[in-house]
């Protein structure tokens, strides 16, 4: 390389650099599986993370631990002072509560989506080791037959989709990755958008593409509308934050804030089949 | 040669930390690259050539496990250690302030690199998001991580496993 003039030393690195552009662009048309060579990495490499995950974990508790003990005592105080408020508030909400059973079965309103599905757990070993992407490793893969776009969930709602899988391990698309959009809408108002991610690393979402005479309030549900998506409907994604028009001005859009603390997965449910239920 | 091999492992090691236990230092979703921060210091003590090489090969590691787009680590990583090599014989190599600056100013510049092959392809992410979420918070990271243990990295480049004996 040394012994190269400079104009030769030029062209090289500028046919490196359009090897790499054309690898990047034909990598970035959504391919379903990983190459063998990724494959077998992922799969070697997904028991070790699985280890370094689990001692992480434990670390980050046990340093955790004394600054948490420090608000402890003060926070004691204030959850006896709350319990005595919840007590009597909880006599109001049972109220509340058979009184929206009711209501539920004159609707005919089916929210429990768990008996629509077949899922299969799994363990998270892995997270995208950027700051750009939204993605995690699961170890559940092809021989326990998980599929790409197979929907991803844990019991407070909405993680993502599976986009790759190898024998033994998954890679699902986190919705608060800037690449992923899902069909939704917001429950209370019916209207429909879709949810983006912003960046990988932060837990936030933004619902776009809503329609001006249906804007949705703070504190609305946003759950998955499932029309011609991946995602089965019904799926709860997060509550309303604010409310802004887009860019254009023909649409709304809003902040939403996830159900799914996204930082601290360690399990998720993977749905393997679904069926509608139709009144 | 081997001090090529205990580079890259410890790249692989480093990207091993990086998709398991450093989310758990994560501050606002925003971690430290030790990836990046290793090939600008290559980049800073070997200077461009073998800067931009050896980021481009650890970068190339980082696309095979990532497994995701082909190219968007090698390219940044070699536009990093590029960018670190600039340093070379230019800056003093002892302070690790400056170190740090360094590698501040050259972490801002590969992820603006990374955001623009991320145009490229085709993802969106507001600029003003990408700088204030991203780009700004992750350069301070890696420059506290810098001058946490430049130290340690700068004696193992002088007389431990990266350092020229092991040829």
């Amino acid at each position: 390389m040394s012994g190269l003039s400079l104009g030769k030393k030029i062209v090289l690195f500028g046919l490196l650099v359009i090897v790499m552009m054309t690898g990047l662009h034909y990598s970035a048309g959504g391919i379903e599986k990983f190459t063998p060579l990724t494959s077998s990495v992922r799969d070697l490499l997904s028991p070790v993370q699985r280890v370094i995950m689990i001692v992480g974990r434990e670390v980050s508790d046990f340093v955790s631990t004394p600054a948490r003990l420090i608000g402890l005592s003060q926070d004691f105080r204030q959850l006896e002072k709350k319990n005595s408020e919840l007590e009597s508030q909880l006599l109001q909400f049972k109220e509340i509560s058979e009184e929206n059973i009711r209501l539920k079965k004159m609707l005919d309103f089916n929210t429990g989506l768990a008996p629509q599905m077949a899922t299969e757990a799994a363990a998270v070993t892995g997270r995208d080791h950027g700051n750009w992407f939204g993605s995690i490793t699961i170890n559940k893969g092809e021989n326990q037959d998980i599929k790409s776009d197979m929907t991803v969930i844990t019991p407070a709602g909405l993680v993502g989709r599976v986009i790759r899988v190898s024998d033994n391990t998954a890679e699902v698309l986190l919705i608060t990755d800037p690449r992923s959009g899902v069909g939704s809408m917001v429950q209370e108002t019916r209207s429909p958008g879709i949810v983006e991610g912003v960046t990988g690393g932060q837990g936030s979402l933004i619902m776009v593409h809503i329609p001006t005479d249906l804007t949705p309030d703070k504190g609305n549900r946003v759950i998955t509308a499932g029309l011609g998506s991946v995602f089965p409907k019904g799926i709860p994604i997060g509550t309303v934050r604010e409310v802004r028009k887009e860019e254009a001005g023909l649409f709304k859009m809003a902040e939403v804030e996830p159900y799914v603390d996204f930082n601290r997965l360690e399990e998720v449910l993977v749905v393997t089949s679904f069926k509608l239920e139709t009144p | 040669m081997l001090r090529t091999l205990y580079f890259l492992a410890l790249v692989l090691g480093f990207i091993l930390l990086q998709s398991t236990a450093l989310n758990f230092i994560a501050i606002n979703g925003i971690k430290p690259d030790l990836v990046l921060v290793v090939v600008i210091l290559n980049g800073f003590l070997r200077g461009t050539r073998e800067g931009a090489f050896l980021g481009f090969v650890g970068g190339v590691m980082q696309d095979l496990v990532s497994g995701g787009y082909f190219g968007l680590y090698a390219l940044t990583n070699m536009a990093a250690g590029y960018l670190g090599g600039l340093g070379e014989g230019r800056l003093y190599r002892d302070s690790r302030v400056i170190a740090a600056g360094l590698a501040l100013f050259c972490t801002f510049g590969a992820q603006m690199v990374f955001y623009l092959l991320l145009v490229l392809v085709g993802v969106r992410v507001f600029v003003l998001t990408a700088l204030t979420g991203i780009i700004i918070p992750a350069s301070f990271y890696n420059a506290l991580v810098v001058l946490l243990f430049y130290g340690l990295y700068y004696r193992s480049h002088r007389e431990g496993l990266l350092s020229d004996g092991q040829y």
